[in-house]
């Protein structure tokens, strides 16, 4: 972590010094992985199970293969503008409309608050495997406080912690490889599992289709790396290897662990398991204690998800924080906590939207109404999230040719192509599938809604309490 | 002697800037370094709420411009007074970054902020300016925040406090 300085003559005042910047590509690659590996396959892998039947690893592969055409675009467009903002900022380049802007923005917020949530049953349903005493929902809303404490505190901003958890994450995902590798050298596995379609829908297309969008999910998270796009270094080479290396890296871990649990538990099962991954441990293929293992891969499972709870629950604040400096939400959001430097409303509201939705959810549930939580919660993700790749796929066409280096990533137009078809019809699949979502995803937004128009009314009101905010000139400092 | 003025955007930040030259003596420092950590991992990486309010464009928050524009905000209270004035970012773990800045300029003093009054005052002190001072290889001085005036102000103080030239 270098220095860049500048020494002007005495007396005059120092120009604007360059940053150096401090993450690199191999912590950016961890970081990719880390936020990608978390959020899906250790939650989600018994509902895809079910969806698709036996040969669910398809629906992995191509899930991951669609999430990569998307993480190139991503690739292609932080390159050109390394910036925090992410997706909103690409779109308002692209597209120059600043409603559109706002709801990717909203949307983002949303998609990521639904993750949480999902993040957080799953959290829940494994730590339970541990200590079965509170209810889940206990567990899911103590555990989103405790990540919002630790975010206000600043553990989160340690890259050590980080790097150790993905390590973590990975190992989880290596013993339930190794399990199959042994599983299959020592038994006699049923091989035809592995293309086995046992699902209600009439054509195995659908079925997989059915199962990529939940799939999905598993991938998500990679586009959170605008969080570090600023600081990283050299990132017209850093972006394209450390997203694409991470996603591909993560997509053919989750091949291997889709084929291992379908070959050593079956999708039968691993779809009425609660905490799927655990039953490939349960099976007791390898000579090890099954109490040691089933606990140890518990708290892997645990680590896993917090890594990736906690990058969403830093990156809800950090939208609040943008959004508020634009003026779009209210301006308290903007508010650092003098000692800690956290934005604490923003945490504080952004934990409370969660806990309200895992309420809320576990109710519904509870009255009969509908699906899973998880799979609920992370549907729900994935069509806001579609709806944002669709975007920021087509922005990455729209933005070609503009703003381009020597140095600038190019995606292969074709490969963009392939990914915006793909998100679309998984787009549409999802909703007609299962419009339900669609009405937690409206839920969701008119949060976003609420602030704005909050911040519309009485925002003027707000402005003397931080009298610097609301000044939409773009250039005038006092340097100036 | 180099002295290092730390910054994390805050008011008290520029407070503590001020203290330091309110009292030091220029013909016996040669060089300043004004300088700011951005912390790339956290919910806001930087803000800065000392300079004039320019807001960027709408979509294009930078927390590296808002650094910048602190240290130079920073900066610009040094400026005619003497010593060389620096600009310097970093990014990291901000106690870190400092003592490592403060061992590579071979720093006389390292001037920081003890964090905000609120809350802040008795509960949770500065983790930042604590870390600094066990571990800086130079002497610190450690700003701690004006007293609070005598009205009693609403349990939330959370509003950077004014300072006082």
């Amino acid at each position: 972590m270098a220095v860049v300085e500048t020494s002007p003559g005495r007396g005059e005042h120092p120009p604007a010094a360059e940053l150096t910047r401090s993450i690199t590509g191999r912590l950016l690659f961890f970081y990719v992985l880390g936020d990608v590996l978390g959020s899906g396959i250790y939650v989600l892998i018994g509902s895809v199970a079910g969806e698709v039947g036996g040969a669910f690893w398809i629906a992995f592969a191509a899930g991951v293969s669609v999430a990569a055409m998307t993480g190139l675009a991503y690739a292609e467009l932080a390159t050109k503008y390394p910036k925090a903002a992410g997706a909103a900022l690409y779109v308002n380049k692209a597209f120059g409309n600043r409603a559109l802007a706002f709801l990717v923005t909203v949307s983002f917020l949303s998609a990521s608050f639904a993750a949480a949530g999902s993040l957080s049953i799953g959290f829940a349903r494994y730590f339970l495997e541990l200590w079965d005493v509170p209810p889940a929902l206990l567990v899911a809303l103590v555990f989103l406080a405790a990540l919002t404490l630790i975010n206000f505190i600043g553990i989160t901003e340690s890259v050590v912690i980080n790097m150790l958890m993905t390590f973590v994450e990975i190992s989880g995902l290596v013993i339930v490889i190794a399990i199959g590798v042994w599983y299959i050298a020592t038994e006699s596995p049923d091989f035809s599992r592995l293309v086995e379609f046992e699902t209600s829908a009439a054509n195995p297309i659908f079925a997989i289709v059915a199962g990529v969008a939940l799939a999905f999910f598993a991938m998500t998270g990679f586009e959170n790396v605008a969080n570090v796009a600023e600081e990283t270094i050299d990132p017209q080479r850093a972006f394209p290897r450390a997203l694409i290396g991470g996603m591909v890296a993560a997509g053919v871990i989750y091949v291997l662990v889709a084929m291992v649990a379908s070959l050593v538990v079956g999708s039968t099962d691993l779809a009425a398991s609660d905490a799927a991954l655990l039953e490939v441990v349960k099976a007791d293929v390898i000579g090890l204690p099954l109490g040691f293992m089933t606990t140890l891969f518990a708290v892997i499972a645990c680590i896993a998800i917090t890594n990736t709870t906690l990058v969403a629950v830093v990156t809800q604040p950090r939208i609040l924080y943008g959004m508020a400096r634009e003026d779009v939400v209210p301006g308290v959001f903007a508010k650092l906590h003098p000692t800690r430097r956290s934005p604490w409303v923003g945490l504080i509201f952004s934990s409370l939207v969660i806990a309200t939705l895992l309420v809320i959810g576990t109710l519904v549930v509870k009255a009969g109404g509908g699906i899973d939580l998880i799979a609920r919660l992370a549907t729900v993700t994935v069509v806001l999230l579609l709806f944002i790749y669709v975007l920021v796929i087509a922005a990455a066409f729209k933005l070609g040719g503009r703003d381009e280096s020597e140095q600038t990533f190019r995606a292969p137009r074709a490969l963009l192509g392939i990914g915006l078809v793909g998100n679309l019809v998984l787009l549409v699949y999802v909703v007609v599938d299962d419009p339900t979502s669609l009405i937690w995803c409206a839920g969701l937004i008119a949060v976003g809604g609420v602030l704005f128009a909050l911040e519309y009314l009485f925002g003027r009101r707000n402005r003397p309490l931080s009298a610097e905010r609301g000044d939409p000139s773009t250039t005038s400092t006092k340097e100036a | 002697m180099h002295v290092l003025v730390t910054t994390d955007g805050s008011r008290q930040s520029l407070t503590a800037a001020r203290t330091f030259k309110g009292f030091a003596d220029p013909t016996k420092i040669s060089d300043i370094s004004v300088i700011a950590v951005i912390r790339p991992l956290s919910s806001v990486a930087f803000a800065d709420e000392i300079s004039d309010r320019a807001e960027l464009g709408d979509a294009d928050l930078s927390f590296r411009a808002e650094a910048e524009r602190a240290v130079a905000t920073v900066a610009a209270e040094f400026e005619g007074w003497g010593p060389t004035v620096h600009a310097r970012l970093r990014s990291g773990s901000a106690a870190g970054e400092i003592i490592k800045a403060a061992k590579q300029l071979h720093a006389g003093l390292i001037v920081i902020a003890a964090g905000g009054r609120g809350l802040g005052g008795g509960v949770l002190v500065g983790s930042t300016a604590q870390r600094v001072q066990h571990y800086a290889p130079c002497p610190v001085l450690v700003v701690r925040p004006q007293p609070r005036p005598n009205r009693p102000r609403r349990p939330r103080g959370n509003r950077p406090p004014n300072p006082r030239t």
